[in-house]
């Protein structure tokens, strides 16, 4: 009950700073992140900040792929979903869609180099997190996207 | 009248509120001046503040009393105050750069990794299969690296200097007894484990850690890839080989199958080359792999493959044929306890059968039986970010027989292992790796005591220095074990290797000398085998590779210079061993147009010395085309020594030369896949 109260706080959280993320300002997503930090500090054993910081930091890095900010963005996420990986109460189908997200960032910024490498990557995180989860909705939606752009990209 | 007392209630609590709030301030800077975007708050609430350009940062908090301040950003130490709240302004705040964990630093020294997790990816499956004169072939890949040289008589991995039986093979961290499928001399023997099996590998040349043991010069671990996430089908052709593979993915677990025949027979009579066959180059193998998730800390894989070969030909007035069975198996758990500990537990068997008819003269018969059983287990914690340790026990249990005619032997032996190894971060950009790895063979009371020792000086992502200093042992082949009545030992090898690196995302250069010192090596000495060989191998090899020259290029060269000598086996007086050339040198470039990718390679070695002359300069360009044709096809051609020089590999004792049997190989396949949701990804395996 704990647990959902404080996922539910986080995800109202969000909502209330997403809003300026719509204007995709730098100092907006630096703003974000640091308050999303705060409640990190504040409750280290609860997954749900840290999801939402790994997701705040792709949504802004896939929005502005080469945006000053975007590569450290990515560094976050990177060390962050690494710890949420670690943690035994986080979910496992999440961890797997923010992976596919992370490497499907890397492919939107840079397709030639990066498409290859990591193309089958993204299809087999996207696969795994509906594999454990068939109703993860942030999966289906980025696998839906991710394949729409590389049907695009194959014309 | 109403709305004006609550107007002024409202303003009153407003006043009260303002005047409770505590306002923190300060600025801060890392060493070289102010720092951007540190997130400075209080911890335990939301209250907090992000530096501006200047370093700056403000904000209020109703808290007061003693608290705790904390400002923290990416790749710097938190910095934590605590204090009162009131003492909190004009902050000059500090941060101390990061030190790398451990965990973050990936040592590459004398190492080429391959696969998604290096950072600087050189080779993955598909790379592999379109290296430009591969044909698929994993080990024939690896020889664009440098260190490696070029043999073309049967193919295999030698590196620095060293003979191929120095090089071993791992699956899972699961030894390989025999890595590669039989052939006829001056036929190239291929690697028996298909590319697409594996999602990773890491090619050791020299100075690894005490994890691996049994192999003088070089190892090679190759990591299978995860549980499958879909459904795979998928079949492919060529001249020379057809295959058919799949996969079935559970929930948490995932079934594969390959099944693959190779036959010569199509293309000897379409090109035919030098030999008269009485019985075409003929392989079938079946592999299968089962790996599941027992927990979402657990997994479990499991692999086994077998293969039977067959060939037969016209050879100096007799008919030589012979036949290879290989079979091989393994598993594997890996757990990831809590508490940064690792166990890892394995078991593989591999089993190879020789039988050869004219072996030597008509009529006669040789036949061969190989059996190991290695066993293995390993815990590994991280203590710290800057210290971990790995401990393990290994154990491999051989069995050979050989007969010829009336001779032969029958030899059974056990080699226990252990060892430890210790990753330090001395001092931040400073890492020590010491290991230490003892063995004991039995019938022998001696337990070999191997240090190891790296140390990197890591002061960024682009450069990195090592110097690397071990020692290494092998156990002698089983012939000249056999015939040693009890006196050898095992070989050993001391490595000093030094490595420097600088990388780029696109660029990588590399440069290695190394200098190798061999004893106890088997000579042969009053028809009796004596552990009193000795030599040494010298040299260095250069690797650059770049992909910023031209959009799409990606260029490679690898030079290598090996001075080596030694005294060993039947020689008479310490030479360079025949294999060894002093030069190589690979250079490789690959270019994508579109859904075409084009490839071309040349290698190049300096003449080998045989007692009876040295043989001419080795050299071959290869080219080749990958064609993306739909994204369920792909077709692959390649063309190998484009000029049509007539390479000779060895020098007979009467002063002939031994030359290949063909001096060009032409190669088309096509990869369909039936059943994959995925596009461009070969669903064999």
């Amino acid at each position: 009950m704990t647990s959902l109260i404080s996922n539910l706080r986080t995800l109202v959280f969000f909502f209330l700073l997403s809003a300026p993320l719509c204007f995709g300002q730098e100092q907006d997503i630096t703003t974000q992140i640091a308050a999303l930090k705060r409640m990190e500090a504040m409750e280290p054993d609860n997954p749900s900040p840290k999801y939402q910081t790994v997701l705040a930091c792709l949504n802004y890095a896939v929005m502005n792929p080469h945006a000053e900010p975007t590569e450290r963005l990515l560094a976050e996420a990177e060390q962050t979903l690494a710890q949420l990986e670690q943690m035994k109460n986080a979910d496992q189908s999440n961890n797997c869609a923010l992976r596919g997200f992370l490497y499907m960032v890397r492919i939107v910024q840079d397709p030639a180099t990066n498409g290859q490498r990591y193309y089958l990557e993204v299809q087999q995180d996207f696969e795994k997190a509906l594999k454990l989860n068939p109703d993860n909705e942030l999966a289906k939606q980025l696998q839906q996207k991710f394949q729409e752009g590389m049907r695009q990209a194959g014309r | 009248m109403k709305h004006l007392l609550t107007t002024l209630l409202v303003a009153i609590a407003a006043t009260f509120i303002a005047s409770a709030q505590t306002r923190i301030d300060g600025k801060v800077y890392d060493t070289q001046g102010p720092l951007i975007g540190v997130n400075v708050f209080v911890v335990g609430t939301l209250d907090g503040g992000v530096t501006d350009s200047l370093g700056r940062f403000s904000f209020t908090t109703p808290k007061s009393g003693e608290l705790t301040l904390r400002a923290s950003m990416l790749g710097y130490e938190d910095y934590t105050r605590v204090a009162d709240a009131a003492l909190l302004r004009n902050l000059d705040i500090r941060l101390r750069e990061k030190a790398a964990t451990i965990d973050e630093v990936v040592v590459t020294a004398s190492t080429y990794s391959m696969g998604k997790s290096a950072q600087f990816k050189t080779l993955d499956a598909l790379d592999v299969v379109m290296s430009g004169n591969s044909c698929g072939d994993i080990v024939a890949a690896l020889q664009i690296l440098p260190g490696t040289q070029k043999v073309g008589e049967d193919g295999k991995l030698y590196v620095r200097g060293g003979d191929s039986e120095e090089c071993q093979t791992f699956v899972n961290g699961m030894h390989v007894l025999v890595p590669y499928s039989t052939n006829v001399e001056g036929q190239n023997q291929r690697g028996r484990f298909s590319p697409f099996l594996f999602k990773g590998m890491s090619f050791s040349l020299g100075g690894y850690s005490g994890e691996y043991g049994q192999a003088l010069s070089s190892v090679l671990p190759m990591e299978t890839t995860d549980v499958a996430t879909g459904d795979k089908l998928g079949v492919s052709a060529s001249l020379v080989d057809w295959n058919v593979g799949g996969t079935k993915a559970f929930r948490r677990s995932s079934l594969s199958f390959n099944a693959d025949l190779t036959s010569l027979g199509l293309y000897n009579i379409l090109f035919p080359d030098r030999n008269d066959w009485t019985r075409p180059y003929r392989k079938l193998s079946g592999e299968a792999q089962f790996k599941a998730e027992l927990s979402p800390r657990t997994v479990l894989k499991s692999y086994a493959g077998y293969d039977w070969t067959a060939v037969g030909l016209h050879q100096d007035g007799r008919i030589l044929t012979m036949q290879e069975h290989n079979a091989y198996a393994n598993v594997t758990v890996n757990s990831y306890l809590s508490n940064s500990c690792t166990l890892f537990a394995g078991i593989a068997n591999s089993t190879v059968l020789n039988d050869i008819d004219g072996a030597l003269v008509a009529g006669d018969h040789y036949h061969n039986f190989r059996n190991e059983v290695h066993l293995k287990a390993d815990i590994r914690k991280r203590f710290s970010p800057a210290f971990k340790l790995s401990a393990g026990l290994e154990d491999y249990i051989r069995n050979s027989q050989k007969r010829y005619e009336e001779s032969g032997y029958d030899l059974g032996y056990n080699l226990l292992a252990a060892h430890l190894d210790a990753n330090w971060r001395i001092v931040p950009r400073l890492f020590l790796n010491l290991s230490l790895r003892t063995e004991n063979m039995s019938g022998s009371c001696e337990w070999l005591l191997m240090p190891r020792a790296t140390l990197s000086f890591v002061p960024g992502e682009r450069f990195q220095a090592s110097l690397m200093a071990g020692r290494y042992s092998q156990c002698p082949a089983d012939d000249p074990l056999a015939r040693s009545h009890g006196q050898l030992r095992q070989s050993l090898a001391d490595h000093l290797i030094l490595s420097l690196q600088y990388s780029t995302r696109k660029t990588l250069i590399r440069v290695e000398p190394y200098y190798k010192w061999y004893h106890r090596l088997p000579l042969l000495a009053k028809g009796q085998y004596v552990p009193e060989g000795y030599g040494y191998s010298r040299g260095f090899d250069v690797f650059v590779e770049d992909a910023s020259l031209v959009k799409n290029l990606q260029l490679t060269a690898a030079y290598s210079f090996n001075d080596s000598e030694r005294l060993y086996l039947d020689y008479t007086t310490p030479r360079i061993p025949s294999y060894a050339s002093r030069h190589n040198l690979r250079l490789t470039a690959k270019y994508s147009i579109g859904k075409i990718i084009l490839g071309l390679a040349d290698s190049y070695a300096s003449g080998r010395v045989y007692p009876a002359g040295t043989t001419p300069y080795y050299n071959s360009l290869d080219a080749n085309i990958t064609w993306l044709a739909h994204p369920k096809v792909i077709v692959y051609a390649s063309l190998n020594n484009i000029l049509g020089r007539t390479n000779v590999y060895r020098i007979n004792d009467d002063g002939s030369p031994v030359t290949a049997t063909r001096d060009r190989f032409f190669y088309i396949g096509i990869f369909i896949s039936l059943k994959n949701n995925k596009a461009y990804d070969i669903s064999n395996f």
